[in-house]
């Protein structure tokens, strides 16, 4: 018999996205055996998980994180995971392969002293659990065994669908954890909002990104352009920050912002193993580039061939008329 | 202040993957290597604080014997000396990582003083474990916190910015503290060269610690397939704009 | 001797004690600043320096590229040759009315000369002010225009003074020579009648005439007349190898302390001889500036304040200089950039040698500013943006763009090219590919058409693949030397390691690198230019095109012609494939196409270069652009593009391929003909097996 437990990250009362799939990931390992689901003091994201496949939902509530969100006290939501799997003799703990999942079930693995595998694909059940994981931001793929009673692992974000599963319900049950104060230690004490106005680049639906092809930091300018007009983020790759055309704020990639748009429009972007790491969650991908051959063109679901510098005004003028009319 | 940075040398890979025949690791014959871009910026912010407060800091690496070429970059920028712990070619699963990392650490401060601060990239460039940094923080029984795009250090404590939907997370670690960086934090400077030649006379200590037993146990690496089907191609030139807007149309982004 | 005749010498004596004292203690200083300099070895090649002294100095050979201003120059230069005894006469004749040299004196010949030069000086006076002051040519702007002015009134007015002192003397019978071989002073001096007015007179014009040409002297040194002193070292120590090598710096050698090492030029304490040298014979003709396709694109760069900039602050800075060398307080200099050459300026260069190439006193502009950017990039770490990409992506995957190395062979899809591999028999011919053939889909066309040609006439090649790396050109020239250092090392090595003799490649910057730099580290080959191969095998007959009715103009890339005097083979190649029409700037005054000294990786600011070439080509009416360089074909294709200029741009080796196979479709129809380019090969005994 295999239990597992699944941390659902959530913000505003509904569950993350990436922890949704978490959840159906680990409805393949449960195999109709038990689904634990933990959630970190929002229980109106509770409510809903059974229609995602969780068979049995845990809110921790605890005075000291009311004020805090969940995830801001990566210790206390090790702790609470990781007594919660001691609790349950879960076999298997799985979480969202965000950055506060995997801090946090790292952090839950450190304290028990076992490994941990961060942004899983696909995990094979059995003794010992093999998993696929996510190497190179997702460029490489790395099959492994995790020799250990209890297997703790993240999901890659967006590589498993996140399935409902019809009429499903679970009883939800609140509990205190127990906490000391050096759980409470590293935890956030303040937030900058952000300024507003501009869309994030994370929570884009489109975004127009340039690469060395745009040339300069004047040669953004059609970029911008036609972000404007599809009210779309900017991106750029990463010779671009380091060419200082762009903050890197705007880099997307591996080491910038992975991003998850419906659309990515790339100009002038020839597709290094850095930057698809970032784009390639992206639905659908219009590459821009000079070199039919371009390795961008690889993922990409329509090109168009030629100068991004004559494309891309191209591209805004016949919205404009197209809207105009 | 005592200040480490924690690195690992990491090939530059610029195109398609090309594994070994064994499939258990990249084929590196043609690539050069360098220090993981989170780690840069760790190498850097080590260099920034000191001069800014004085003390010593220190660059500390797990890796073969070529990895003193990432030590010596890292003191070409301006760090002080360097640890080396030589390891064969193969590569160490994050726990045991971690504990030699927290072996040498442990054995560099009770010669030294300890660290007010370690750096480490918030995960490396090739394995993407995402937990040294806490395995080690653990081990030291030192607070640690990651994802960080901001540092600053004052009052004995490290005021430390996260990014988040939103805005910025502020955390505040009372130090000796450990924090796990993203590249942005800052931009690495280009090494000078009196700097690259200083840190070829720089002190690198070397040890060997031994390989324990792989609980996360690589098996075989895969190069994952692109999508099977071709780009459609929607035209050559600016002429192409009919045809993409009608593209974006489909996708309900023109009216 | 009278008593007047003491006085004379006494007086005359005091004046040039004081005078003559003045100009040296200004000398001794420049010339300690100059035996203070860094080294720079400018040994070797005693013949080719002497030949350049006697047709670039005494000649003026660059001079006349412009003929107005080459007249101007060479009756003052000429006349002041011609003049020079009749200064040591004005001496002799100030103390004493009746001294003069003697047999020269009474030269009839000398005084004819003499005459007709001072009239020659006059006119170059009159052409040079009105070339300043009418004509005013853009050349001029940043000169110190009030010190040139002041230098032509010293040389109008001491020969205008020659003139009168020599007419007086004939009025007064005092001259030893046949008066009516005087004509000008002749008749000068039938305006003037004997007496004791006129003796006064000659007294005081021989001394007016004397002050005047030693308080030149005096003036000489601080001013850009100092080049008539200097550039007689100058153009002889000029460099004598290829245009295209820059000096290597060394960074390894033991015997050298660390704080001795040579990291170009921050402060004028890192300053060469021959740079100091340098300064001090600019003459601020602006000849570089108008060479000068930064400046003509309206950047900041001009060659000449660059020349200038640094020489003014070496003059303000050298006392300190001076005193530091001899013990006293250490030398802390101000940095060049900003000081004397601004950041935009320095790197606003694209290495193209238009300025050395034009500078008629041996001036190695190009030297100097590859010395700023080094001290910039190696120690202050101060440059443009993009650069470091590049650097950071050179060090990483070993080509500027940061592609992968192994994609280095993808070019060769569809082809039949034998890659190298560790143990191989070497190929007769190495093809070195070069980064932007392997990787940019414009430039490759050239690598193609090339070994597809070589695949024709059976020449046996092969490419090193992975194996190649950049060789290091990008980072030279923006001034990373140690980078350069390590990819030439290892270039280097992975050659010798094939046992590689003969080395083709279509790139010219390649070309520049492995053939005039890599002797420097220890790599000597046969280092040849895709075009020169070509050229020779369609000689030989191994090729065969049929020429056809397209014109076509060619583009001379600087690192081919102006770096290293390949001029003759790609214009045979043109004229064998179309009807060839020059540009107007062609050869080695011909003009960059931007992308050179690692601009092909930088932000271009103001107006775009490649666009001024493509309209110079255009302007030729011919229907294609040929080049023969993987950065001209991109730059200019770009330029082309922009402009709507319309030309195709091609390179040599494609347009071949197409006259190839023209002519063998040519052979099929022309039985006469058969053959072509295989039955010529079957039938010649090859050279190249």
């Amino acid at each position: 018999m295999t239990t597992v437990l699944v941390l659902v990250t959530s913000s505003d009362g509904a569950p993350d996205d990436v922890a949704l799939q978490g959840l159906s990931l680990a409805r393949e390992v449960a195999a109709g055996e038990p689904l634990h689901a933990l959630v970190l003091g929002d229980e109106a994201a509770a409510a809903g998980l059974g229609a995602w496949g969780a068979t049995q939902v845990h809110v921790a509530r605890h005075p000291a994180l009311a004020d805090i969100a969940p995830g801001a006290a990566p210790d206390a939501a090790a702790r609470i995971l990781g007594d919660l799997a001691d609790r349950l003799g879960a076999d298997v703990v799985v979480g969202p392969g965000t950055e506060p999942g995997n801090t946090i079930l790292a952090r839950t693995a450190a304290r028990a002293g076992l490994p941990f595998a961060a942004n899983c694909t696909v995990v094979v059940p059995g003794a010992p659990l093999t998993v696929t994981r996510q190497r190179w931001g997702g460029s490489l793929l790395e099959e492994a065994v995790i020799h250990a009673d209890r297997a703790i692992l993240t999901v890659a974000a967006h590589t498993v669908a996140a399935t409902p599963v019809p009429g499903g319900a679970a009883p939800v049950t609140t509990f205190e954890p127990a906490l000391d104060d050096a759980d409470l230690v590293v935890r956030v004490v303040e937030r900058i909002p952000a300024a507003a106005g501009g869309v994030s680049l994370a929570d884009a639906k489109v975004v127009v990104s340039g690469g060395r092809g745009a040339g300069s930091v004047e040669g953004f300018a059609p970029i911008e352009e036609l972000a404007g007009l599809l009210k779309a983020a900017i991106g750029c790759s990463r010779a671009v920050t380091i060419s200082g055309w762009r903050p890197h704020t705007d880099q997307v990639g591996q080491t910038g912002t992975k991003i998850v748009p419906s659309l990515y429009i790339a100009a002038g972007i020839s597709g290094a193993t850095q930057h698809m790491a970032g784009c390639k969650g992206a639905k659908k991908i219009l590459a821009i580039n000079k070199d039919p051959d371009a390795p961008i063109m690889s993922i990409a679901d329509y090109a168009v061939i030629g100068d991004l510098h004559q494309i891309l005004p191209a591209i805004s003028a016949e919205l404009r008329r197209v809207r105009g009319g | 202040m005592r200040v480490l940075a924690c690195i690992k040398r990491v090939p530059a890979v610029a195109g398609r993957m090309v594994l070994t025949p064994d499939a258990r690791a990249l084929d590196t014959r043609h690539l050069g290597f360098t220090i993981s871009p989170h780690e840069e910026c760790a190498v850097e912010e080590a260099v920034r604080l000191i001069e800014a407060h004085g003390g010593e800091s220190v660059v500390l690496t797990l890796g073969p014997a070529a990895a003193v070429e990432q030590l010596r970059d890292a003191m070409a920028i301006g760090i002080g000396r360097a640890i080396h712990l030589e390891t064969g070619d193969e590569d160490w699963d994050a726990e045991s990582t971690a504990a030699a990392l927290a072996d040498a650490i442990r054995a560099d401060e009770a010669a030294a003083g300890p660290f007010d601060l370690i750096l480490l990239g918030n995960e490396s460039a090739d394995a993407g474990g995402y937990q040294v940094a806490v395995r080690l923080g653990r081990a030291l029984g030192r607070p640690t916190v990651a994802g960080i795009k901001g540092i600053a250090v004052a009052d004995g404590a490290v005021r430390c910015e996260q990014e988040v939907t939103g805005g910025r997370d502020v955390y505040r670690l009372p130090l000796p503290a450990l924090v796990a960086v993203l590249e942005g934090l800052n931009t690495p400077r280009f090494p000078s060269v009196p700097g690259r030649l200083r840190a070829k006379s720089k002190p690198v200590s070397a040890s060997s610690p031994a390989r324990a037993a792989q609980r996360l146990e690589l098996v075989r690496l895969v190069v994952p397939q692109g999508k099977a089907k071709q780009a459609e191609v929607l035209g050559h030139g600016p002429e192409s704009a009919p045809a993409v807007v009608a593209m974006l149309d489909g996708l309900g982004l023109v009216r | 001797m009278s008593a007047e005749t003491v006085v004379g010498v006494v007086a005359f004596g005091l004046v040039l004690y004081v005078l003559v004292g003045l100009f040296a203690l200004r000398a001794t200083y420049l010339l300690r600043l100059v035996l203070n300099g860094r080294a720079s070895d400018r040994t070797g090649d005693l013949g080719r320096r002497s030949v350049r002294e006697v047709v670039g100095v005494l000649f003026q050979s660059k001079l006349f590229l412009r003929p107005i201003p080459g007249v101007m120059h060479l009756l003052l230069f000429w006349g002041f040759l011609v003049l020079l005894p009749t200064i040591a006469m004005s001496f002799l004749g100030a103390m004493n009315a009746h001294w003069s040299i003697p047999w020269l004196s009474e030269q009839g010949w000398f005084a004819l000369m003499v005459d007709l030069f001072a009239i020659g000086v006059l006119v170059g006076v009159g052409i040079a002010f009105t070339i300043r002051l009418g004509l005013r040519p853009r050349r001029f702007v940043g000169s110190y225009l009030q010190v040139a002015y002041n230098i032509l009134l010293f040389e109008a007015s001491i020969t205008i003074t020659l003139l009168l002192w020599h007419a007086s003397q004939i009025a007064l019978g005092i001259n030893e020579y046949p008066a009516e071989w005087a004509p000008v002073s002749n008749a000068i001096a039938s305006l003037m009648s004997a007496g004791p007015a006129l003796e006064v007179f000659e007294r005081v014009i021989v001394w007016v005439h004397a002050l005047l040409i030693l308080a030149f002297l005096v003036y000489i040194p601080y001013t850009k007349h100092l080049h008539t002193f200097v550039v007689w070292f100058n153009v002889f120590f000029e460099r004598t190898r290829a245009r295209g090598r820059l000096e290597p710096l060394v960074f390894d050698d033991p015997a050298v302390p660390e704080d001795e090492i040579r990291f170009g030029m921050g402060t004028i304490k890192d300053m060469t001889w021959k740079q100091m040298v340098d300064g001090m014979t600019c003459t601020e003709c602006g000849r570089c500036q108008d060479a000068c396709p930064a400046f003509a694109t309206g950047k900041s760069l001009n060659p000449k304040l660059v020349v200038m900039g640094l020489r003014d602050q070496l003059y303000r800075e050298g006392h300190a200089l001076l005193a530091a060398a001899e013990g006293g307080a250490a030398f802390a200099g101000s940095p060049l950039v900003p000081n004397a050459v601004s950041d935009e300026s320095v790197w606003d260069c694209v290495t193209c040698g238009a300025c050395v190439q034009e500078c008629p006193v041996g001036i190695e502009h190009v030297d100097h500013i590859v010395d700023l950017r080094r001290n910039l990039v190696m120690v202050e770490s101060r440059f443009p943006a993009p650069g470091s990409a590049m650097l950071r992506d050179l060090e990483r995957t070993a080509n500027p763009w940061g592609n992968s190395p192994t994609d280095r062979v993808d070019w060769t899809a569809g082809l039949d090219v034998r890659v190298l591999q560790p143990g191989d028999p070497p190929p007769e011919y190495l093809f070195w590919v070069g980064c932007a053939p392997a990787f940019d889909e414009r430039a490759r066309v050239g690598a193609i058409s090339t070994a597809k040609l070589l695949t024709e006439a059976g020449v046996d090649f092969a490419i090193l693949g992975a194996r190649e790396s950049c060789t290091g050109d990008p980072a030279r020239r923006l001034g990373d030397e140690y980078t350069y250092q390590a990819l030439a090392g290892q270039n280097v090595a992975t050659l010798t390691e094939a046992r590689v003799t003969k080395i083709v490649t279509t790139c010219p910057h390649c070309f520049n690198t492995i053939g005039s730099e890599y002797p420097d580290f220890g790599g000597r080959y046969e280092v040849i230019h895709h075009t020169q191969l070509l050229a020779e095998l369609v000689r030989d007959g191994r090729l065969a095109p049929a020429v056809g009715g397209e014109s076509i103009t060619y583009h001379d890339s600087c690192y081919l012609a102006r770096h290293n005097d390949v001029l003759a083979e790609p214009r045979e190649l043109v004229a064998a494939v179309g009807r060839p029409v020059e540009m107007a700037r062609s050869q080695k005054r011909t003009f960059c196409c931007g992308a050179g000294g690692a601009h092909m990786w930088l932000e271009e600011r103001e107006s775009q270069i490649n666009e001024e070439r493509a309209r110079e080509a255009a302007a030729t009416g011919a229907t294609t652009l040929a080049v023969a360089c993987p950065f001209c074909t991109v730059m200019l294709d770009d330029g082309m593009q922009a402009t709507g200029g319309g030309l195709a741009v091609r390179d040599v080796a494609t347009l071949l391929v197409e006259a190839v196979e023209r002519g063998r479709s040519a052979g099929r129809e022309l039985p006469v003909l058969a053959g072509g380019p295989g039955g010529a090969q079957a039938e010649r005994p090859s050279q190249h097996r």
